[in-house]
C-alpha cells in the first residue's frame, strides 16, 4: 500500500520512549511548583535533532515524527522554550552557525520565545536564556540576549506565566527565518495546541467517570457525555489534520503551506475549546489554582501568540495526493 | 505514515478526470418523482458502460476490487468534475444493501440483486424507522408473521427515501412477537410492487417529495427474502448502518471542499472581511474532514464509531456551509435558487441517519468510555 496512515512500529518506539521520558522529567504535577523548565531532559533525549540528517547528528526521523514529539511536549505542558529552541536549531544552523546550533540542541544555550510588546518585547520563560526566538507576525529571528536583563513584569494569572519585558533596543538579531521555517513553526506549535487539546479532552473524561453527584458519575449525565464528544471532535479534526499537514511538509508536497495554514487556522480554537469545556465539566475545582487544567487553558494561549497564521484564502486549494515522481512512462490506452 | 500514490495511480486518475469530463450530464439532477430515478439510473448505466460501478465492490461480485488510493482518487476527481450528488437514489442500493448482500445474502440473493444494482436497473430504499421508532430503533413495531415459507408483514415505516421509486426495500421488522428490543427482528428484502403496499410520499421543508410512509397490509413476502438470518435481523441492520457510516460517505463528505471552494468563488470576500474570516474557517474545516476521511481509509484502526465521529463534523460542517451560502446571497436568498435549496435540505443533515445528539451519545459511550446512561 503507498497510502497508509497507521504509525510506523519507529513512531510508535520513539513515542513510547518520549512519553518515559516525559513522565520522568516533565511531569505535569510539577507546576504546582513555579519554575521554568530546563531544557536539558528534551535536549538529551535528542528532541531537538529528531529530524536533523544523520550527518547533523540527527536520529535519522524527519518533521511528521517531530511534530508527534511536539503533541507530547503539549500533553505535558513543556516549556513553550522547546518550540523556541527547536526553530533557534533551524535558524542557527542557516545562518552557518554550526556551533550555536549544536549547542542550543544540546541544551548547553536555552532559547526562549519574544513577542511583540510596545515597541520591545515580551519574554516567556526567559530565567536562564542566552537567546531568544522572536515571532513577529510571519516573520522569525533569532536575538542573542547577551548582557540584558530583562526585566520581569508579572505574567497571566497573577504569576501563571513567567513573562518578561526586554527593553527596545536590546540584543542582537543574529539570524533570520525563511519560509520553510516559518512552516515548521506553524507544525510544531499546532501539534503543542493538538496536545493541549487531547489532555484537556482526556482530564475531563476522567473526571466525568470519578465524579459522583445524584448518585452516579457525572459522566453519565448526557449534557456532560455531549461536552466530551464535543472535545473528542475537536482533538479528532485536529489530530487528522496534523498528519495530513506533517506528511505534506515532510515531503515538499505542494499543497503543503495549504495544509500547514489549515492546521493552524483550527488548531488555537481546538485547543481553546477543550480547555474552556474541561473547565465547566471539573465545576468548582476546574476554576481553582489547585486543578491542573488552568495551566492548560494558559499554556494554549501562550502558544496561540507564536506568530501569525498565513493568510488561507491566499492559497491555492490542496489537491488530492499525487505522485512526487516525475512520470517515465506513458499512461497505457484504457 | 505516507500518501504517495503510484504512477498507476496517476494513470487511474488521468483516465478518471477524462472520462468524467466526457461523461458527466450536463443538466442538473431532477429533486424528486420518476424524473429523478430515470436520471439516477442512467448515470449509474453510463458509469456502469464506461467501467467505473461498483468500484469498491469486489470482483466476484462484479465490483472492481480497488484499493483505498483507487477510491480517494476516484472520488476526488468525482467531486471536482461537479459529478451528480452520490446520495441520490441509487444510493442506498450501491453503498449499503449491496454491500449487506455481498456480506450475509444468500447466493440466490447475490446472483439476482448485485448484477442489476451495479448495472442501474434498481433502485432501492430503506425501511428502517417507524412513527414510534426513530433514534430508538430497537423498539420498532412492524410485524413479520411466518406462515410456511412466506413472512406476512402488518405495520408502517415512515421518512423512507425514495420510497415512491424503489424497486426493493431493506424492511426491518418485528417477526418473533416474544422478543423485544434488538431480539426477534429480521432484516428482508421487500418487493415494493408487492399487493399490500401503499405509499405515501411526504413533502420536506425544501418543498420536494424525497420521503414517504410506507403501510404494511399483508404483505406476503418469500422466508428466502431474510438476509443475514431469521430473527436475527439486528445484526444485519448494524452492517447496514456500519456501511452508511463508513466509506459509504466518502463522496459525499469530499464534496464539501468543492461546495466551499465554490462558495469562496462566488463570494468573492474583501480581505480581512467577517466573510473572508468566515470562509477561510470553512475551508480548513473542510480540509480536516478530508484528512479525518483519508484516516477512516487509510488507518487499520477505524471503527463505525469512528465513523459517528465523522458523520458528526460532515453534519454540522455541511450546514454552517449552507448557511454562509445563504447569507451573501442578499435578496435572492428569499428565491429558490441551488444554493437556497441547498440551504433547506441541509437541515436533514444533523437528523437523518442517526440524529447528531445519538451521534454524541455514541462518541461519549463507545469512543471515549463514559457510563451507558
Ligand atoms: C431526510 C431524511 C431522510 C431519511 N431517510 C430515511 C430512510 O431512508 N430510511 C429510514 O429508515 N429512515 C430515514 N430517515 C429517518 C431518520 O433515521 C430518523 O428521522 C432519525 O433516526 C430520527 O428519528 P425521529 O425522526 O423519530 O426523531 P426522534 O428520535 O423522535 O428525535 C427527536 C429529537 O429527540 C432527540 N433524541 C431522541 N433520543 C435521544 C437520546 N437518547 N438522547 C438525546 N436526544 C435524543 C433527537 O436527537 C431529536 O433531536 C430519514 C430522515 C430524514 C430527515
Amino acid at each position: 500500500m503507498t497510502c497508509d496512515l497507521n504509525r510506523t512500529d519507529d513512531q510508535r518506539q520513539i513515542l513510547d520512549a518520549a512519553t518515559a521520558m516525559l513522565a520522568a522529567h516533565y511531569p505535569v504535577a510539577r507546576l504546582r511548583e513555579p519554575r521554568t523548565d530546563s531544557m536539558a531532559a528534551l535536549a538529551e533525549f535528542g528532541g531537538f535533532l529528531l529530524a536533523a540528517s544523520e550527518e547533523d547528528g540527527g536520529a535519522g526521523f524527519t518533521l511528521v515524527e517531530e511534530a508527534l514529539l511536539h503533541v507530547r511536549l503539549g500533553h505535558h505542558l513543556v516549556s513553550p522554550r522547546a518550540v523556541a529552541g527547536a526553530l533557534a536549531c533551524r535558524l542557527a544552523a542557516r545562518q552557518a552557525e554550526p556551533a550555536l546550533a549544536e549547542r542550543i540542541a544540546a541544551g548547553a544555550a536555552e532559547v526562549c520565545p519574544a513577542l511583540p510588546h510596545g515597541d520591545g518585547h515580551l519574554l516567556i520563560d526567559a530565567e536562564g536564556a542566552a537567546l531568544a526566538l522572536a515571532f513577529e507576525g510571519r516573520r522569525l529571528s533569532l536575538i542573542e540576549l547577551g548582557g540584558t536583563a530583562p526585566e520581569p513584569v508579572a505574567g497571566l494569572g497573577h504569576g501563571g506565566i513567567a513573562t518578561s519585558r526586554l527593553a527596545p533596543g536590546r540584543g542582537r538579531r543574529i539570524a533570520e527565518g525563511d519560509d520553510r521555517a516559518c512552516l515548521t513553526a506553524d507544525l510544531l506549535v499546532s501539534a503543542q495546541l493538538l496536545g493541549i487539546a487531547e489532555a484537556a479532552r482526556d482530564l475531563a473524561v476522567d473526571y466525568a467517570q470519578t465524579r459522583r453527584q445524584f448518585g452516579k458519575p457525572i459522566g453519565a449525565f448526557q449534557a456532560i457525555k455531549h461536552h466530551c464528544a464535543n472535545m473528542g471532535l475537536q482533538a479528532e479534526m485536529l489530530s487528522a489534520q496534523l498528519d495530513m499537514a506533517a506528511i505534506a511538509a515532510r515531503d515538499g508536497r505542494d499543497d503543503a503551506a495549504f495544509q500547514v495554514a489549515a492546521l493552524r487556522r483550527l488548531a488555537p480554537r481546538a485547543a481553546l475549546f477543550n480547555t474552556r469545556t474541561a473547565i465547566q465539566v471539573h465545576g468548582g475545582i476546574g476554576f481553582s489554582a489547585e486543578a491542573d487544567i488552568h495551566h492548560y487553558l494558559k499554556q494554549a494561549h501562550v502558544l496561540i501568540r507564536l506568530g501569525e497564521p498565513a493568510p488561507l484564502l491566499d492559497l491555492p486549494a490542496a489537491l488530492a495526493p499525487r505522485t512526487n515522481r516525475p512520470r517515465r512512462t506513458p499512461c497505457a490506452s484504457p | 505514515m505516507r500518501l504517495d500514490i503510484t504512477e498507476d495511480d496517476e494513470c487511474f486518475r488521468r483516465a478518471a478526470r477524462d472520462w468524467l469530463a466526457d461523461n458527466v450530464p450536463a443538466a442538473p439532477a431532477p429533486y424528486d418523482g420518476q424524473p429523478a430515478r430515470d436520471y439516477a439510473l442512467d448515470w449509474l448505466a453510463t458509469c456502469h458502460a464506461g467501467g467505473w460501478s461498483g468500484l469498491g465492490w469486489p470482483r466476484e461480485y462484479g465490483g472492481q476490487g480497488a484499493p483505498g488510493e483507487k477510491l480517494i482518487l476516484w472520488y476526488e476527481e468525482y467531486v471536482r468534475a461537479r459529478a451528480p450528488s452520490v446520495l441520490d437514489c441509487t444510493f442506498v442500493a450501491v453503498n449499503h444493501a449491496g454491500p449487506t448482500l455481498i456480506a450475509l445474502g444468500s447466493d440466490a440473493q447475490k446472483a439476482f440483486h448485485l448484477p442489476r444494482i451495479l448495472e442501474g436497473r434498481s433502485v432501492w430504499c430503506q425501511g428502517f424507522s417507524e412513527p414510534g421508532a426513530g433514534s430508538d430503533l430497537a423498539s420498532l413495531a412492524a410485524t413479520g408473521r411466518v406462515e410456511g415459507d412466506e413472512i406476512v408483514v402488518n405495520g408502517q415505516k415512515i421518512w423512507t427515501s425514495f420510497a415512491d421509486i424503489a424497486d426493493y426495500q431493506e424492511l426491518l421488522i418485528r417477526t418473533d412477537p416474544d422478543q423485544d428490543r434488538h431480539r426477534g427482528l429480521s432484516w428482508v428484502i421487500c418487493d415494493m410492487t408487492a399487493p399490500g403496499i401503499t405509499v405515501r410520499p411526504i413533502r420536506n421543508m425544501a418543498g420536494v417529495t424525497h420521503f414517504a410512509e410506507v403501510f404494511y397490509d399483508d404483505v406476503r413476502i418469500p422466508l428466502s427474502n431474510v438476509v443475514g438470518g431469521l430473527h436475527d435481523g439486528w445484526r444485519t441492520a448494524m452492517t447496514t448502518l456500519g456501511f452508511e457510516r463508513r466509506t459509504a460517505a466518502m463522496g459525499v463528505q469530499l464534496a464539501l471542499s468543492i461546495k466551499v471552494e465554490d462558495l469562496i468563488a462566488r463570494a468573492e470576500p474583501a480581505p480581512g472581511s467577517a466573510t473572508a474570516e468566515r470562509l477561510a474557517d470553512l475551508r480548513a474545516e473542510a480540509a480536516a474532514l478530508r484528512a479525518m476521511t483519508y484516516r477512516t481509509v487509510f488507518r487499520d484502526s477505524a471503527t463505525s464509531s469512528d465513523g459517528s465521529l465523522m458523520r458528526l463534523v460532515f453534519a454540522e460542517l455541511a450546514q454552517r456551509i449552507a448557511q454562509a451560502s445563504m447569507d451573501i446571497l442578499g435578496a435572492e436568498a428569499l428565491t429558490d435558487t441551488p444554493p437556497t435549496h441547498d440551504y433547506l435540505e441541509a437541515y436533514s443533515e444533523t437528523i437523518a441517519g442517526g440524529t447528531a445528539e445519538i451521534q454524541r451519545n455514541i462518541i461519549a459511550e463507545r469512543i471515549l468510555g463514559l457510563p451507558r446512561s
